[in-house]
């Protein structure tokens, strides 16, 4: 059991009959309902709670949508001489590359569609593969996803600060205003969403899916 | 590795999964579908609150930006510019716009649309705060909705008057509408009242139509008599009052503009839509009251024979001095009626008559003003040319009653109008009456008769004023008082002469005293003769060219001779017989003397004396010698009186009296020099007053005024070849004014090039303004 043999069956904490509290990782026999160190429930890991994951993940979807179609911020330059522009993200990033700021289009559209989209297909494609049977690599390249966009699902809000600071800070009368448009709220919730639908998915469901090769080969 | 059975804990687990599983679902599922809901409700409220797409074709869209540019109505915004699109002919532009829910369904046909840009005008700037904002468009409904429509065509430019503006709508028709601009004012007493929209011309290629409105308290002084006149532009004109040139507001210079005025009352309310004719000027308007409507006018026709020049197209037609008409049409019309084969060239000058100005009621038909002419004519009403105007050089059309005309009718079958009779022409030739004029005062021999009388009057002035003139009476007293002298020396000498008393020379003396009485008595005689010579010289001085004052001069001389021949200047020869009978008696008492001498035997010294006494007469008669040659000399100094004038009388005289003087010495001679002296003080009195100015003085006031007032006249009549060249020059001038009116003139190309320039100003201006108008951010940030 201390030696994990290539070849042989992988032993999780599943298969050895212990459950690990979610909350502090203390790991308990499986009989137990609750931790004795933090209090926290001892679940074990299921496939069920996958639902979770899969509803925050339908109202995020549900969510970027007019987050998209919607416009994220109203610029209003010289009481509207200027140009009153309510641009949606992909405008937004239009009309950057328009005016040349390459960079700049570059991190926004990366932030605000990149990423959500990456996020929102890490996740389902997570919560779909999550039990199922894998193979120890697989399993490792998983958590690698699960970590990288626990990670990025809070740089995600980029936009909604971008927006939010220059609405408090734009507010320059005539010469020029930024309001948040509809879409920045949606985009928050969005993401706020897909934050959750990240929480949501039990980690340990990646191991439960691994093979029994070793035993099977035995 | 021990075979340890492996944990399995499945079957239970998965019975507490599904409970699990069941019970999560009903709890987190609410989340997405909470979330699905409100995007959802979101999304219909946006689609629910999206109103209805209208279409608005336009000729272009400047200023239009889809998604920014909105739609106002009543300066609210109730919609925006969704899209811009071509028409499929792409020969205008289609603009879509999303009209809020909640007044789409009031869009109907009516409703208008059109783009508000800034507007630079005559008249001002407006919608400025668009250069700002961007254009938007305006659009206009009623309440009323009639027929439901989505698609319109929008106004190329905002109508000038709302539809909802109080006031009527009045058409006015004119010859051209040179000067006038959509949105010209009209004016009532210099305010603006309403404008003028819709400028177009007129059906059938007569004339120019226009739209007015006139806002709404003021539309109720508007009448059927209203008349409107343009005031575009300025207006110039020469009447005898001088030059009037008229200047409106510069709107009305640049737009042009149009005034009306009710001047006659009586009209009806004006209806809707009633026409007026817009008059060229003002006072055409006043003067044309009648033309407003033009199908009720009579018309005849003038057959004239002699020369209608300076008849002109819209001259008046006057009834007993009132304007009645005007001339219509001018043509030459060759008339054969006669029959003798010479057609006659007539001129055939066509009249407009308004029946309501020849006193007939408002509702006069052409055809009762043609009864009332005809009864008129039957009368002797006859139409004649008539002159007027400043130089009488413009004719009108007169009709006037003639009391002995040949009887005659109006020919009512006479195509294409009735004619009227006419009667000769009374038109005064300027020309003529002021040309004859001219040259009869150039005609008049002015100048040579004040050269005449200024030379006439010179000589009186000369001669009144010459220092000879005025030494004649002093000389005179002079001499005068020579002679006094004289006589008190010759009685000092005879007193001597009989203190000595010499008898023996005493009959020579004696002898000698008779030849010099004798030879007195001959130089007595010959006195008158010294006077004719005077007289003849003072003709002769009358001769001398100047006319009145030789008369002035003959009485004066006359009254000199008058003097001199007073009875006591002619008892002078007597009283010199007088004293030479003294003498003698003086004789014989010296002879007594001498024999009383004699007797006394005082013989001694009496011979001294007498030789003495002798000698002293001898020196009387070598003086008494003289006399002759004294006479002579007086006479010589007549004739040189008479060949020079009087100066040298004086000296003549004095030098006779001198000779006087040493010729006479007799004590009873004292008698003649006193008559003589006071005569001569007389004439020295008469000629000092005449110095003195009473007669002289006067005299030479008189002259001096009459040189005075002849001065004036010769100043005046020089002047007056300056008048008259004055009044050439203003003829000329005239002449010049008139000419400048003309075609080509410097004037008239002045005012055009002024005009041209002033176009060119208000192009640029425009151009600038179109500039604004297109692009009025382009104004601001310079794109």
């Amino acid at each position: 059991m201390s030696q994990v043999e290539p070849q042989g069956p992988v032993l999780t904490a599943h298969r050895a009959g212990l459950i690990g509290c979610r909350s502090c990782g203390r790991v308990w026999p499986d009989s137990e309902a609750a931790c004795a160190r933090c209090g926290a429930a001892l679940v074990p890991p299921d496939r069920r709670g996958l639902q979770a994951v899969w509803a925050w993940w339908i109202a995020g979807l549900v969510m970027y949508i007019p987050a998209n179609l919607f416009p994220m911020m109203r610029t209003q330059t010289f009481a509207g001489l200027q140009g009153n522009s309510e641009a949606t993200i992909l405008e937004g990033v239009l009309e950057l590359i328009d005016h040349g700021s390459y960079d700049i289009a570059i991190i926004v559209f990366v932030a605000s569609i990149i990423v959500p989209i990456a996020k929102f297909g890490s996740i389902a494609w997570l919560a779909m593969v999550a039990g199922r049977p894998a193979s120890v690599d697989q399993a490792h390249a998983r958590l690698k996803v699960f970590e990288v966009v626990e990670f990025v699902g809070r740089w995600s809000m980029i936009d909604v600060f971008v927006v939010a600071i220059l609405s408090a800070l734009v507010q320059l009368g005539f010469v020029a205003s930024i309001h948040p448009g509809p879409a920045a709220a949606s985009f928050a919730l969005s993401v706020a969403f897909t934050m959750l639908s990240a929480q949501s998915f039990d980690p340990r469901l990646i191991w439960r899916g691994l093979p029994l090769q070793s035993q099977a080969g035995n | 590795m021990t075979d340890t059975p492996p944990p399995k804990p499945a079957s239970p687990v998965r019975k507490t999964a599904v409970r699990a599983a069941q019970a999560g679902v009903n709890v987190i599922w609410l989340v997405p579908i909470l979330a699905l809901l409100v995007t959802l409700a979101i999304a219909w409220n946006a689609y629910s609150d999206r109103g209805a797409m209208i279409e608005v074709e336009f000729a272009d869209a400047t200023g239009i930006t889809p998604g920014e540019t909105t739609l106002r109505f009543r300066e609210i915004t109730v919609g925006q510019v969704e899209g811009v699109q071509f028409t499929p002919d792409l020969s205008s532009v289609v603009v879509q716009i999303r009209v809020d829910q909640d007044v789409a369904p009031y869009l109907d046909k009516q409703a208008a649309f059109w783009i508000v840009r800034p507007q630079v005008s005559a008249q001002g700037v407006s919608r400025l705060d668009t250069v700002l904002t961007g254009s938007f468009i305006e659009g206009y409904w009623d309440a009323e909705v009639t027929e439901r429509a989505t698609r319109f065509v929008g106004l190329e430019r905002p109508p000038l008057i709302r539809e909802d503006a109080k006031g009527s709508w009045i058409r006015l028709s004119m010859d051209d509408g040179g000067g006038l601009t959509e949105g010209a004012p009209i004016l009532y007493r210099g305010i603006q009242v309403g404008r003028i929209e819709n400028l177009r011309l007129g059906e059938g290629n007569e004339g120019v139509i226009a739209d007015g409105f006139i806002e709404a308290p003021h539309d109720d002084r508007l009448t059927t008599s209203t008349v409107f006149w343009d005031t575009s532009g300025f207006s110039l004109s020469l009447g005898t009052q001088g030059i009037s040139f008229n200047v409106n507001s510069l709107a009305s210079l640049l737009q042009g503009g149009v005034s009306f005025d009710t001047l006659v009352s009586g009209g009806q309310p004006a209806g809707p839509d009633t026409v007026y004719a817009v008059q060229p000027d003002e006072d055409t308007a006043r003067n044309n009251l009648f033309v407003g409507a033009q199908a009720g006018q009579l018309r005849l026709s003038v057959l004239v024979d002699n020369s209608v020049r300076g008849l002109e197209k819209g001259a008046d037609v006057q009834f007993q001095g009132l304007n009645v008409g005007r001339v219509t049409e001018l043509a030459v019309r060759v008339d054969d009626e006669n029959g003798d084969g010479e057609p006659k060239v007539l001129q055939h000058v066509t009249i407009a008559i308004a029946p309501a100005r020849l006193g007939l009621a408002e509702d006069a038909t052409p055809e009762d003003a043609l009864a009332f002419l005809e009864a008129a004519v039957e009368a002797g009403l006859r139409a004649r040319v008539a002159s007027a105007g400043f130089f009488g050089t413009s004719l009108i059309i007169e009709m006037v009653e003639i009391p002995d005309a040949a009887p005659a009718q109006i020919d009512t079958a006479a195509e294409p109008f009735p004619i009227i009779p006419s009667v000769e022409g009374e038109i005064t030739d300027f020309d003529q009456t002021a040309q004859g004029f001219i040259s009869r005062i150039g005609n008049l021999p002015i100048e040579e008769v004040l050269k005449s009388a200024t030379e006439m009057m010179n000589s009186v002035t000369a001669l009144a004023t010459s220092q000879d003139t005025r030494a004649i009476p002093e000389g005179l007293r002079g001499t005068i008082e020579e002679a006094q002298a004289a006589l008190g020396d010759i009685r000092t000498m005879v007193e001597e002469f009989r203190d000595t008393g010499a008898a023996g020379n005493a009959g020579t003396a004696l002898a000698s005293a008779s030849e010099l009485a004798d030879r007195l008595n001959e130089a007595a005689a010959r006195l008158p003769a010294i006077l004719d010579a005077l007289e003849k010289a003072a003709v002769s001085a009358q001769d001398v060219d100047f006319a009145s004052i030789g008369a002035q001069l003959d009485a004066t001389l006359q009254d000199v001779r008058d003097v001199i021949g007073t009875p006591e200047a002619e008892a002078l020869p007597g009283k010199i017989g007088t004293l030479v009978e003294t003498l003698d008696a003086a004789a014989g008492q010296v002879d007594r003397l001498a024999t009383d001498l004699t007797e006394s035997g005082a013989a001694a010294n009496l011979g001294k004396m007498v030789e003495e006494a002798t000698a002293a007469f001898a020196s009387v008669q070598a003086a008494a010698v003289d006399v002759p040659e004294l006479v002579d000399q007086i006479d010589a100094a007549a004739a040189k009186v008479e060949e020079f004038g009087f100066a040298e009388i004086s000296a003549q005289a004095e030098g006779i009296l001198a000779d006087l003087r040493a010729m006479l010495g007799s004590e009873d001679a004292e008698q003649l020099p006193r008559n003589l002296s006071a005569t001569l003080e007389a004439a020295s009195g008469l000629l000092n007053d005449l110095r003195d100015g009473n007669a002289a003085g006067s005299l030479n006031k008189a002259l001096e005024s009459a040189s005075l007032a002849a001065d004036e006249v010769a100043r005046s009549v020089r002047e007056l070849p300056q008048l008259v060249q004055r009044l050439q020059a203003t003829a000329a001038r005239a002449d010049a004014v008139l000419a400048a009116y003309g075609e080509r003139s410097a004037f008239n190309s002045e005012a055009v090039n002024m005009l041209r320039e002033l176009r060119r100003a208000t192009e640029s201006f425009g151009s600038l303004a179109r500039m604004i108008e297109r692009n009025p951010r382009a104004f601001i940030l310079g794109r």
